[in-house]
């Protein structure tokens, strides 16, 4: 029995070894000597693995599932990563700026508002025909008049932007159906692109993050750094990124395996139901997918399985190594 | 408690309608686009033994009927080219439009009709819930009452737990797809063990008995219920028995055991009530999930459920099915919130109820 320490050691290095294997594997697709994924091999259907040419075996269709699982690596790396990355940066930006602005710290001055107001009236007057012209003429002449008044008086000289509550409103709009369902209903939509998934994966998985940046920036901003940083008289924007991006990046590194991982897993659900990536697209699930037309084909549900298992397992493992030191 | 309800419900109403209008607009303005309507109409037409004039005329008939002649919206705006470039034109359409007839017909509970073969959807959909209700509740139930056991056992036998905590772990990390295919080749494979069936409902069947059907429906809703259970009962679990063991190193645990209680009276009677919060905030979450792995459950075992049928329409693009799918996930979302604050308040008095 190995002592807990050398056998967590032991686990994290394995974990690591794997996900290099993955990056290894999926850069390096294209230059292997492989079949193309979506190359039908008619002369060796559904063959079991450690067939000549075939190690991994073939589908129903002849397509070799070694090429399958490595451009599957590739497609997983392309999709989840950047949508990981991207969501995260989104979620630290719109969360930070939540934590930081509050609900009435940032103050636009009211003039401003004014008169981007008028200025969106006056362009749209002048595109309408005549009749409705004096009807939007007079709704310009309205609204300037109201903003003039509000900002003669002195304490609504500026207006404060809710920026809190805006982002809090986007999220629960956002979290009122489960992901899934959304991504299906948003992936159906549009052309299957992978440019497409990664941005519909992007603008759902956002708020995960979001409020993990949004919780941090409360609680650091009320402590004393940041205060002194204020009290110097440093612009806002010193402050976010200098003073209180580092900390919160802290708290969002430590989770980000982990949104890989969901997302790796939304991704090949997708794949598997034929849904968001186009359908010559290796990927993890669409093999699984192939075996639904053939149960006993046990390769082709062992492999894929057992890829998606080991990158879950070897993310995991890392983000709760990095959280015990 | 009913101030609470209203105040809940005119929080959470207007997000459910803000949401559901984005995703009509969206897939009604996307689809909208000449090419669009051209790709996914002319599929329905005999193309090559009509005159393109024909085709025109049939294809206006069925946007017709399906309500897409109608403008947008309210508010409708056209580039028209002007000098120098080119120029927004406003236009106000009035109640005519496609989100009005929409929003009305789903006020009064009529979902309008799919777009594939023409049936009210409401008859889809009632019909595709006699199948999903039965098993996602099930799974409610199995998962509620087994979480509770199985946090009870670890909670009792201190030996067990590293090895079923890192049993959950692992579960944990499985998609629900991955975990159905693979008990699907466990246990439904006739090369290995042939104990259940792969896939579909039970027979409905004239000389047999009521109770006969029962278990015979039962039966084949063994693999799609444990599936279900097995994704979703780990982070129950271990959440919940977190939440137990921090209880247990309070005060009046040390209280109750040194004025004598017994330990499984301790776990049972004084921590595990004040562990129940993020169980019941895990339970809650649960009821939508369940219905969205419904959708990757469905497909696999073939049952004819609801998220089957949003799957399939949204793979064929019958928006208005998918639509009312979503209506209907994000009111029980809705429900389901309530009855997490509602439970919040049951569980422990001090929590005020606000919304």
């Amino acid at each position: 029995m190995r002592r807990p320490e050398t056998r967590r050691l032991w686990q994290r290095w394995l974990a690591i070894l794997w996900l290099m294997a993955l990056v290894a594997a999926g850069t390096s697709a294209t230059m292997l000597p492989l079949p193309a994924p979506d190359a039908p091999d008619l002369r060796a259907i559904t063959q079991p693995p450690l067939t000549p040419s075939h190690w991994l075996g073939t589908d129903l269709a002849g397509r070799d599932i070694l090429a399958g699982l490595i451009f599957g690596a590739r497609t997983t790396l392309l999709t989840s990563v950047p949508a990981a990355l991207s969501a995260a940066l989104l979620g630290t930006f719109l969360g930070s700026m939540a934590g930081y602005w509050g609900n009435s710290r940032l103050r636009v001055p009211a003039v401003v508002t004014g008169w981007l107001v008028i200025l969106g009236a006056g362009a749209s007057c002048i595109s309408l025909p005549t009749p409705e012209l004096v009807w939007w003429l007079g709704l310009a002449v309205l609204g300037g008049l109201a903003l003039w008044l509000a900002t003669r008086n002195k304490y609504a000289a500026t207006w404060p932007v809710p920026v809190d509550k805006l982002v809090l409103l986007l999220i629960a709009f956002l979290t009122a159906i489960p992901r899934l369902i959304l991504v299906l209903a948003l992936a159906a939509v549009q052309e299957p692109s992978q440019l497409a998934l990664l941005i519909v994966l992007t603008l759902t998985y956002w708020p995960v993050t979001a409020q993990i940046a949004r919780a941090t920036m409360q609680r650091i901003r009320h402590l004393s750094y940041i205060e002194a940083a204020y009290t110097l008289g440093l612009p806002n924007w010193r402050i976010i990124i200098g003073h209180a991006l580092p900390s919160i990046w802290n708290s969002i590194k430590v989770t980000l395996p982990l949104g890989v991982a969901a997302l790796i897993g939304i991704e090949t659900t997708l794949s598997f139901l034929g849904v968001g990536l186009p359908p010559q697209t290796a990927s993890w699930g669409r093999i699984l997918a192939t075996a639904r037309l053939d149960p006993t084909a046990w390769w082709l549900i062992v492999f894929p399985s057992t890829c998606i298992v080991f990158t879950m397992l070897a993310l995991r493992q890392i983000t709760f190594s990095s959280q015990q030191e | 408690m009913r101030g609470f309800l209203i105040s809940r419900l005119a929080h959470a109403l207007p997000a459910a309608w803000v949401i559901l209008s984005v995703i009509f607009l969206l897939s009604r303005g996307l689809t909208n686009q000449p090419t669009e309507a051209d790709g996914s109409l002319a599929g329905n037409l005999a193309v090559h033994v009509t005159t393109p004039t024909q085709n025109r005329l049939a294809e206006y008939a069925l946007r017709k009927r399906r309500g897409l002649d109608l403008p947008l919206f309210y508010v409708s705006s056209r580039a028209t080219p002007a000098s120098g470039g080119v120029a927004w034109r406003w236009r106000w359409n009035g109640v005519h439009n496609q989100y009005h007839v929409w929003l009305c017909g789903l006020l009064r509970g009529d979902l309008g009709r799919s777009f594939r073969d023409n049936q009210p959807v409401t008859t889809l959909v009632s019909r595709a819930l006699t199948c999903t209700l039965p098993l996602t509740i099930g799974a409610f139930i199995t998962i509620a009452g087994a979480g509770w056991g199985l946090t009870l056992l670890l909670a009792h036998y201190r030996s067990i737990r590293p090895v079923v905590v890192t049993a959950l772990h692992f579960l944990q990390t499985l998609p629900l797809f991955v975990v159905a295919l693979l008990l699907l080749l466990l246990l439904a494979n006739p090369d290995f063990l042939d104990w259940f069936p792969a896939y579909g409902l039970a027979r409905p069947e004239n000389s047999t008995t009521g109770l006969y059907q029962l278990l015979s429906s039962l039966y084949h809703s063994v693999l799609p219920l444990f599936s279900l259970v097995l994704v979703s009962l780990p982070s129950f679990v271990v959440q919940w028995h977190n939440a137990l063991q921090q209880e247990l190193k309070a005060d009046y645990i040390l209280t109750a055991r040194a004025k004598g209680v017994r330990p499984s009276l301790v776990i049972r009677r004084h921590a595990l009530r004040n562990a129940l919060l993020p169980a019941i905030t895990y339970l809650t979450d649960l009821l939508p999930a369940l219905v969205a792995g419904a959708v990757v459950v469905e497909l696999i075992f073939a049952l004819p459920g609801m998220g089957r049928l949003i799957a399939e329409s949204a793979a064929a693009r019958d928006f208005p099915v998918v639509l009312s799918g979503v209506v209907l996930i994000a009111l029980v979302r809705l429900l389901a919130q309530i009855l997490a604050d509602w439970l919040y308040y049951q569980a422990d008095p001090r929590i005020k109820l606000e919304a």
